[in-house]
């Protein structure tokens, strides 16, 4: 078994659809600003959404809402389909995009079953003074390229390096931009393979509750939902 | 420069992606083909110096504690300070979005004075000293001080401090302003727990949440605080909280309740009085505060039964459904009520929250883990707020007062009452004109509406650039004082002549300099002062900074973030509940042509229309509609049907003055019958290029109802009536990303589990 498996446990008991951690990841990850047209054409980039469900009629009615990120599959349906390997399993269990790579053909978003994978139609465009934000870091993807949710790798590297080297780091220097930024820590992040680390507690913690999404099709996520607590609701709702 | 040899690259390039497609088509075995990214070749992995500093941001509506990543001079991330109490390492998307505040394009870099008409947008760029000479001399030549008006947002703590002394000093009128008014919210809390400051409301420790109308998680208050207390009251503890949510429109919070009540708008208050019936008539409940709300028993509240008042609260409730709720409030203990966001913003909003913050005396949970904490008494009273803000009815007189020529003067710090202020005001028509204001001075960084109406601006810096205090409000329940510095150097600085920021203190400073005006402050800037007050808290000698001097106390309380004493809670004595009084009905402007109750909302991306200039915040679904840049109308499905509406029609929203505004229609599963909820915070006329000309203003149709009690603004008062435009426009929206996978009841992508009863780690 390999040393490390980066994986996340996100609890739906406690995902109140705030958001945070979308702007976390837009600010993290150097995320083009998704204008209104783009919206309109339905080619908005966030590496990590609320998907909000409706259920029920009113009076009875609810939102429900769940978190979706590239779920690092361990059989991505993403990978095979790469014509170049730019999209590839690595030995720390993420679904890594290597940019130079891609060529964007786009396969692997037609394959993914999650929608996660997001491709430049354009070249990103910031006003010049906004550009002093971006997180360097960070490779400014151009046009013509695929990209998705690395679990903000360049954080796992910088702690990697910063260990290797003798310098302290904690936890919160290794997750990712929205774990950090989830108020009702939902969203908890680390080494599956480690029974130590705060994710592998969150997961035996809920095991009762956990499920991967769309386990059927057999990708094989690294991403863990935590079910939504409903008092009296035996029967699984039907969601729409 | 990479020193990479040729052979060495090659060597590398046998395990990337070329080396990997070239051996299989050879055959080469599958253990060749792993394959890693060159990302990890040592040359590579080139990262620059970061630094962390804290500080603290004060955005709509509370204040986070946060820590800011600099590399290379620039400000790069924004996350949330772990040591802050409030926030304690978690922070707000509108936080973070601060970053596109101090990068913004269109900031205002330099003092501008106005060269065309007023509201052109013609200006020409002056130096900092002229600046401040042209408004000490205007300022000077005013013999009737009582004829200047200074009206700002909320400060806190020493920009606070040294408002009120200029204020004072000069002797003209000051005037808080806020949007979204939380006059009535503060105004019940002094009358029911007789506190100045709102109190910590303890969720992370509560079982049993009533909440009415309060949209803690989204924008009520301190969202991060609560969001934060939210995932321990639902799986942090040995019981997972249960919550009811009491509203006339569905927002996040109340999609996050595990039940959701609807009420008639402005029939919250009732409900309350309802609940406290069943409590007091079962002899429930603490008696000594039951004697106190209800004289000794002489209150008369059979008018308040179930069976009375369930169908006035709502067709769909019934008083089963009341007594149940009372029941649950009183077994599930800790139990805590709260009430704000719409309940305030009709005619009897001070009453309606006064009744259901009074639930909480009968529960005695004042004081109590899970319970309402009041706040302690701060280590620096001198730099509390305990103003209650400025109510609509000020406004209202203020705007008269200008009409009528009778302010000469008006000086405005980070608000915009052109935009917020309802249109029958008719604010911009009065400052259009040079005859009723004569002088419009503008202490703002951005070129908002009221900002684009003014003869000077004197640009105040972005909150990541300057110096300043801050008692968070509501605090954690023990003293807590916030500390701001400047985490990278002003944007502006250097860039050319004339150009750069100056806070709004230190402008304050400079002007009462330069007109000899004594406001009993010996520093020369807000950044001096706070270092020399910073050796009072010193000399205490307690809280989470020690240090061997007053030096390095300094640097630890800006390396913290703040200074806080968790052991320095709330020691005074805690008051009887005062008596109930009977609960005025709503009114509302009744004509059968007008049947839609407009109910104006706060989304949690542009807020009350202060975040419309940042991309992020406008491109922020909407957690119920989805949708984003723009101003939609959330409408009931059934009426929707009925009036032939779609998702994209133009819908025209009139008011009875015949006012109106345009929206995208959004038929909501989750809208009540004859309402209509629009989202606040679009439609301005000037600030910058995300958020001008977009959408529409719907705080410009209200009607000028307000609470009898406090004269604040009843936002959620006006009926309108609805048309289609005929025109159509798509909503921009983010919204079923996964397709129909979730159609296939196989294939469902939200799980629920259907005990809550326990949590599971027993």
């Amino acid at each position: 078994m390999a040393e490390t498996k980066w994986g996340m446990v996100v609890d739906l008991d406690k995902c109140t659809g705030c958001q945070s951690c979308v702007v976390a990841c837009q600010s993290e990850n150097n995320i083009p600003i998704n204008t209104e047209d783009i919206f309109n054409q339905r080619r908005a980039i966030e590496w990590i959404r609320i998907e909000r469900y409706w259920e029920g009629e009113f009076p009875n009615v609810k939102a429900r809402y769940v978190p979706v990120l590239c779920q690092h599959c361990d059989e991505a349906p993403c990978e095979p389909v790469c014509p170049v390997l730019a999209t590839y399993h690595n030995d720390q269990g993420l679904n890594v995009q290597v940019y130079n790579r891609c060529i964007g053909t786009r396969f692997c978003a037609n394959n993914c079953p999650y929608t996660v994978r997001f491709f430049n139609f354009w070249e990103p465009e910031w006003p010049d003074s906004l550009k002093n934000q971006l997180n360097p870091d960070v490779t400014v993807r151009s046009r013509g390229i695929m990209e998705k949710c690395t679990f903000c790798i360049q954080r796992i590297r910088r702690v990697s390096k910063n260990s290797k080297s003798g310098e302290k780091t904690n936890e919160r220097d290794l997750n990712p931009a929205c774990t950090n930024a989830c108020a009702t820590d939902a969203l908890v992040f680390g080494n599956l393979n480690d029974p130590e680390s705060k994710v592998s507690k969150a997961r035996s913690k809920g095991e009762k509750r956990s499920y991967k999404m769309l386990e059927e099709l057999g990708t094989e996520p690294n991403v863990i939902y935590l079910k939504k607590v409903e008092k009296g609701n035996k029967q699984e709702n039907h969601v729409h | 420069m990479l020193t990479t040899s040729r052979r060495k690259f090659l060597g590398l390039l046998g395990g990337t992606a070329i080396g990997a497609v070239v051996f299989q088509a050879c055959g080469v075995p599958e253990k060749e083909l792993i394959i890693q990214a060159p990302f990890e070749m040592p040359e590579d992995l080139v990262t620059g110096i970061d630094n962390w500093y804290a500080t603290s941001i004060n955005t709509t509506p509370a204040t986070d504690g946060v820590v800011v990543r600099v590399m290379e001079g620039r400000a790069k991330k924004i996350e949330g300070n772990i040591d802050h109490p409030i926030n304690q390492g978690k922070h707000s998307p509108r936080a973070e979005a601060t970053l596109q505040s101090l990068y913004n394009p269109d900031r205002i870099s330099s003092p501008l004075v106005r060269i065309g008409p007023r509201g052109s947008g013609k200006w020409e760029q002056i130096s900092w000293t002229d600046a401040i000479a042209r408004v000490s001399e205007q300022i000077s030549n005013i013999d009737d001080k009582s004829s200047i008006l200074m009206a700002n947002n909320r400060l806190s703590g020493h920009s606070q401090m040294i408002l009120n002394n200029f204020t004072t000093s000069l002797g003209c009128k000051n005037l808080i302003y806020e949007p979204i008014e939380s006059t009535n919210l503060r105004s019940a809390i002094n009358h029911v727990f007789n506190q100045t400051q709102i109190p910590d409301f303890d969720i992370k420790n509560s079982k049993f949440l009533l909440s009415f109308g309060a949209d803690f998680l989204e924008s009520w208050v301190s969202p991060t605080k609560y969001s934060r207390d939210f995932g321990h009251f639902r799986q942090g503890g040995d019981v997972r909280g249960k919550m009811i949510h009491v509203s006339s429109r569905y927002s996040m919070t109340a999609a996050n309740a595990d039940e959701w009540i609807y009420v008639n708008p402005g029939t919250e208050g009732l409900l309350a009085m309802s609940i406290a019936y069943v409590i007091i008539r079962r002899k429930l409940g603490n008696q000594a505060n039951i004697a106190s709300l209800t004289n000794n028993g002489r209150f008369d509240m059979s008018e308040y039964s179930p069976g009375k008042v369930c169908n006035i609260i709502s067709p769909y409730l019934t008083a089963d459904q009341i007594v149940k709720i009372a029941n649950e409030f009183i077994e599930h203990s800790p139990s805590l009520a709260i009430g704000g966001d719409s309940v305030g913003s009709h005619t009897n909003g001070f009453d309606s929250l006064s009744a259901i913050y009074s639930l909480n005396y009968l529960v005695n949970n004042i004081g109590k883990k899970g319970g309402v904490i009041y706040q302690p008494k701060p280590a620096m009273p001198e730099l509390i707020n305990n103003e209650i803000p400025g109510s609509f009815s000020e406004w209202e007189k203020v705007t008269t007062d200008m009409r009528e020529g009778k302010i000469n003067i008006l000086l405005t710090s980070n608000i915009d009452p052109v935009y917020g202020l309802p249109g029958s005001l008719k604010v911009k028509e009065i400052l259009s004109s040079e005859n009723t204001v004569p002088l419009i001075v503008s202490f703002s960084g951005h070129m908002d509406d009221t900002t684009s109406m003014a003869d000077l601006i004197l640009p105040q810096g972005d909150p990541l650039e300057e110096w300043g205090t801050n008692i968070p409000d509501p605090g954690p329940g023990y003293q807590t004082l916030g500390f701001q510095q400047p985490v990278v150097r002003p944007f502006f600085e250097s860039k050319g002549k004339h150009y750069g920021n100056k806070s709004f203190s230190d402008s304050l400073i400079s002007i009462s300099k330069t007109m000899d005006l004594d406001i009993k402050i010996n520093s020369d800037s807000i950044k001096d002062l706070v270092k020399e007050d910073s050796k009072k808290l010193f000399d205490l000698n307690r809280g989470s900074v020690r240090a061997q001097n007053d030096k390095e106390f300094w640097v630890g309380v800006l390396q913290r973030g703040g200074w806080w004493d968790v052991k320095n809670m709330f020691k005074g004595k805690i008051n009887k509940p005062p008596k109930f009084k009977n609960l005025p009905t709503p009114v509302f402007n009744d004509n059968a042509e007008y049947d839609f109750h407009l109910i104006p909302f706060v989304s949690n991306g542009i807020s009350d229309g202060s975040g419309a200039n940042l991309p992020w915040m406008q491109s922020l679904p909407d957690p119920i509609s989805t949708a984003t840049w723009s101003t939609w109308v959330e409408i009931n499905l059934k009426d929707a049907n009925k009036l032939d509406i779609t998702e994209g029609d133009i819908i025209k929203i009139t008011n009875q003055s015949g006012k109106s505004i345009e929206a995208i229609a959004y038929p909501n599963p989750a809208s009540a019958p004859n309402t209509v909820c629009v989202p606040v915070g679009q439609g301005h006329t000037s600030m910058g290029r995300y958020a001008k000309n977009r959408g529409a203003n719907v705080l410009s149709i209200l009607d000028p109802s307000k609470d009898d009690n406090t004269g604040s603004l009843a936002w959620s008062a006006t009926k309108v009536q609805i048309a289609k435009t005929g025109d159509w426009k798509k909503l921009p929206q983010m919204e079923n990303e996964l397709g129909d996978f979730p159609r296939d009841p196989e294939r469902k992508v939200i799980k629920i589990d259907g005990d809550g009863e326990k949590n599971e780690h027993h």
